[in-house]
Formats: C-alpha cells, sequence, structure tokens
C-alpha cells in the first residue's frame, strides 16, 4: 500500500506545474554555482598545489558547490511536501484515504516516499554535475558520494518537517512559512556563538552542524542519527495528527 | 465472528438476512449545538435505508462514523461483524463512501482515478481491470474516462465519486447526499444508479427530501437534532407526518 501511495503523491507532484518551476530554478542554481566554483578552483589551482596536502578538485567542490546546496534543498524541501495533506484538506480529497482500508501510517510513509523520490531526482541532478567530470579527470568518488548522502538525508528530514506542518492546516501558504521558520532556526543555531555550556547543547540541534561532515568525506553515525531521528520525530507526529483528526472531527 | 459472503448470500436465500452493518447507541458531541445521540440501527443486504433530516440534523456526522473518518464518542459499528474499532481496515475494505463533496483530484483522469481508488481498496491488478470496466460501464463513464476530472460537470463528478465509492463491490454504500446540486435529469440518472447497485449491496442514502427518499429507498430513517425520531418502511403512510413534525 505504501507503493501506491508514493507513486500517487509522486506522479501528483509531477503533474503540478509548480514543482517543473522549482526544478527549473534548482537546476539554473546548481548550474550557475557548479560553473561558478569550477572556474574558482581553477583560478586557485596554482596556490593550492603548494600547500602540504593541496585540496583536490572533488573536496573543492564538495565544500564550495554541494554544501551550500544544502540549505537551498532547506528550503526547497518544505514547498515539495507542502501540498501533500494541506491541499488535499481544501480540496476534500482526504476523505477518499479515510474512509479506505489505508493506514495512516501507510499513508504518511508513502506520502513521504513519494515527495522524497522527485527530491532524490534534483539531488542526483546536483551531483550528477560533478560526476559527471569524471569522464575528464579523476574524482574522490567516496567523497563526492558522502556528499551525496548529506545532501539526501537533509533533504529528507526537511520533507518530513515539510509534510508535518501540512498536516496541520488546510493554507499551504501557513505550512510553508512555520516549516521554514523552524528549519532556519535549526540552521541558525549552528553559526549562533553560545557561550555557556547547556546553551551549546542546542548546537546539536543544528542542521549545518550535523552536514559539515558529510561535505569533508567523512560519514559519522551521531550525524545519519540525527536526521532519521528528526525524519521519525516528524513522521510520527504527522501520524498522530492525522490519527487525531478522526477524533476531534476537524 | 466475521460474517463471510457464503454466509450472507445463504442468509439471503433463506430469507434470513443478517445484518452487514449494525450501529449501536452511536454518539458524538461536535459542538455546543451539533450533535448525535443514541443512534442505532441495522441493515441487511438489499435495504436501501434514507437518511432524511434537514441541514445540520446530524446525517453526515452519521455516515462518517459509519465508515469510520470520525470516532463515536461512544457506542459501536459493525461491518459484516467486523468491529470499526478494533478492525478499522478490515471493516472499511467492506465500505464505499461518497462524502457531500466528492474526492476528487482534478489533475486525474477519471481512469486513472478509478486506478487508484481501487488500488487503495486493495484490488489486484486483474481483477482492478476487470471492475474498472465494469463500474465504468454500470456509471455511464465510457465517454470521459481520459477525460480530466476538473473539466468535469457536476452530474459526471458526481458519478465518478460513486464510482470510486462502488469499484471494490463493498458490502455497504453510505452515499452522502448524492443527488445534491444535480438537475432534475441528473438527478433521475443518479436514481436509476442506485437502484441498480441496490441489488447486490446494502445502501445508505442521505437526503433532505422526503419526496427523493421515498422514490429510491425500502426504509427511511429520519434523524432530527441529532436524534434518530423513526425508522420505517419506504411506503409507512406516517412519515410525512412524523418529518414535518419533527422539523416544524
Amino acid at each position: 500500500m505504501i507503493r501506491v501511495v508514493a507513486r500517487h503523491e509522486c506522479a501528483s507532484l509531477l503533474r503540478n506545474a509548480q514543482t517543473w518551476i522549482m526544478a527549473a530554478i534548482m537546476a539554473a542554481l546548481f548550474g550557475y554555482l557548479f560553473l561558478k566554483q569550477l572556474e574558482a578552483f581553477i583560478t586557485v589551482q596554482g596556490q593550492l598545489a603548494t600547500q602540504d596536502h593541496p585540496t583536490g578538485l572533488s573536496g573543492f567542490m564538495a565544500v564550495r558547490y554541494l554544501e551550500p546546496l544544502s540549505l537551498a534543498f532547506t528550503l526547497v524541501a518544505p514547498l515539495f511536501a507542502m501540498r501533500s495533506f494541506s491541499e488535499e484538506f481544501r480540496q476534500h480529497t482526504y476523505a477518499l484515504w479515510q474512509s479506505s482500508p489505508v493506514s495512516t501510517r501507510a499513508l504518511v510513509v508513502g506520502k513521504f516516499l513519494g515527495v522524497l523520490s522527485v527530491l532524490s531526482l534534483l539531488v542526483l541532478l546536483a551531483a550528477g554535475m560533478l560526476l559527471i567530470m569524471r569522464v575528464f579527470i579523476p574524482i574522490d568518488l567516496l567523497l563526492t558520494l558522502s556528499a551525496t548522502f548529506g545532501l539526501l538525508l537533509c533533504a529528507a528530514a526537511c520533507a518530513s518537517c515539510g509534510l508535518f506542518f501540512s498536516s496541520l492546516t488546510q493554507h499551504s501558504l501557513i505550512a510553508i512559512v512555520a516549516s521554514l521558520s523552524l528549519l532556519l532556526i535549526s540552521w541558525m543555531l549552528g553559526s549562533a556563538n553560545f557561550g555557556t555550556l547547556p546553551l551549546q547543547a542546542l548546537q546539536d540541534l543544528s542542521i549545518a552542524v550535523h552536514l559539515r561532515g558529510f561535505f569533508q568525506g567523512y560519514i559519522q553515525t551521531r550525524d545519519i542519527a540525527f536526521f532519521t531521528l528528526m525524519m521519525t520525530l516528524f513522521l510520527g507526529l504527522t501520524i498522530i495528527r492525522l490519527d487525531a483528526l478522526r477524533q476531534t472531527g476537524r | 465472528m466475521p460474517v463471510t459472503d457464503v454466509e450472507l448470500s445463504h442468509a439471503a436465500e433463506a430469507g434470513t438476512s443478517p445484518s452487514v452493518l449494525v450501529a449501536d447507541k452511536l454518539n458524538r458531541r461536535l459542538s455546543e449545538s451539533a450533535s448525535v445521540n443514541d443512534i442505532s440501527f441495522s441493515l441487511a443486504r438489499g435495504d436501501v435505508l434514507g437518511l432524511l433530516g434537514l441541514n445540520g440534523a446530524g446525517k453526515s456526522t452519521t455516515l462518517r462514523m459509519l465508515c469510520g473518518v470520525l470516532v463515536p464518542d461512544s457506542g459501536s459499528v459493525s461491518v459484516k461483524g467486523l468491529s470499526m474499532e478494533d478492525h478499522p481496515l478490515v471493516a472499511r475494505e467492506h465500505i464505499g463512501y461518497l462524502p457531500d463533496q466528492p474526492p476528487l483530484y482534478n489533475d486525474m483522469r477519471v481512469s486513472e482515478y478509478l486506478k487508484l481508488a481501487g488500488q487503495i481498496r486493495g484490488l489486484k491488478a486483474t481483477k482492478l481491470r476487470s471492475r474498472q470496466t465494469a463500474i465504468t460501464e454500470q456509471c455511464d463513464l465510457g465517454d470521459v474516462q481520459h477525460k480530466l476530472i476538473g473539466t468535469l460537470s457536476k452530474g459526471f463528478r458526481q458519478r465518478v465519486g460513486l464510482a470510486q465509492a462502488l469499484i471494490h463491490e463493498p458490502a455497504v454504500v453510505l452515499l452522502d447526499e448524492p443527488s445534491n446540486g444535480l438537475d432534475p435529469q441528473q438527478m433521475e440518472g443518479m436514481r436509476r444508479l442506485i437502484s441498480d447497485i441496490a441489488q447486490s449491496q446494502a445502501i445508505i442514502f442521505s437526503t433532505h427530501l422526503l419526496s427523493e427518499a421515498k422514490a429510491i429507498c425500502n426504509r427511511i430513517a429520519i434523524i432530527h437534532a441529532g436524534r434518530l425520531v423513526a425508522d420505517r418502511p419506504a411506503d409507512g403512510t406516517d412519515l410525512e407526518l412524523i418529518f414535518h413534525g419533527a422539523t416544524s
């Protein structure tokens, strides 16, 4: 059943013009950033070569090209997820799911996977630009894959956040503002300078802090656990919220 | 114990149709002014029950509780012997529900939508294909099956909504004011369609028009201010009196 829901969600996103507009904007951003950073690498290549441990093209591009894209995915993932439930409420189509033998868990996981599959295509497009250079020069494949994995986890966690807020309201705009506010606060926690120890713990809630390692080529269990917990939390809250709808009736 | 289709058929042949749907003392409070109190009835295969009442009487709330969309504060619903509380997913497999606003995706084609409706009701590919063909024919959707739902007229939209409720051949079909907003010709078509499906399924049909209920149903339950005030055969002579008495 999860597969049916995921396929429906994915197809529904691909039928929507907004999806293609957002995808086109993202693709343009990928292209611009990729070429800009590639040019920057060519400019500083000579200086880098004089260092003891010179950064290669993969390392340079992972940090200067793929890492900034994680912020773009943080902003875009909730936009893809915002319609998932709020649009169903607004168009009165949610009754179809509520009266059918689809469990809330299957519905939420299915919708999440549907949104994620579309986002994955964008992540692959971003990583593909870098990987395609492998035809001409050697690329550190593991570093690139690690960065791609980080981007994918970031997109998935942000999509789950968007999905949750979309289950709270029938107004997509409210859902998107709420989820973006929360995600941007999480980003800012990473760059804030907390003096005291208890407040420093807040930095552990930052998406940016947990993404850093992926772009430097080392994948840490605690970072994977952070994103997995974030997804589980928001998907769990979405299930609770939708189950509560049967109780409250609104 | 769940009631099987074979048992239902045997009981129907013997003239002792067991109930496919039982509502027992359903209570639900939605707000200060809106509530449903102590609604009880049962339905056998072949029954077409008209749930008659004014706007706000509690018809939609009752139907939503029967199909599991809304949980009652107290009371129980069972479908083919399966409790909606204990086995909600299996019980919902036997229910087809058309809400007052049909749950239609405007950007989908009719055939795609019916396929989705069948898939989420668990129909396998072969069965789904045959049911899709049958329901398209039964609801007279052949000419519009490749059209986008958003471009259809109100009458066709209602038919598509009905088709999604029937595609899995449910034992119980719940229709919330299906003829609302239809012109007389479309209304007649809808009545014919409901009479067709009544041969093999139990139907609850909500309306606020006594004449409509009498034309379609073989049983009428009058609901007023959240209470069931009468449950009679549709040819009962006192129905008009009770309905007007309750609503005046």
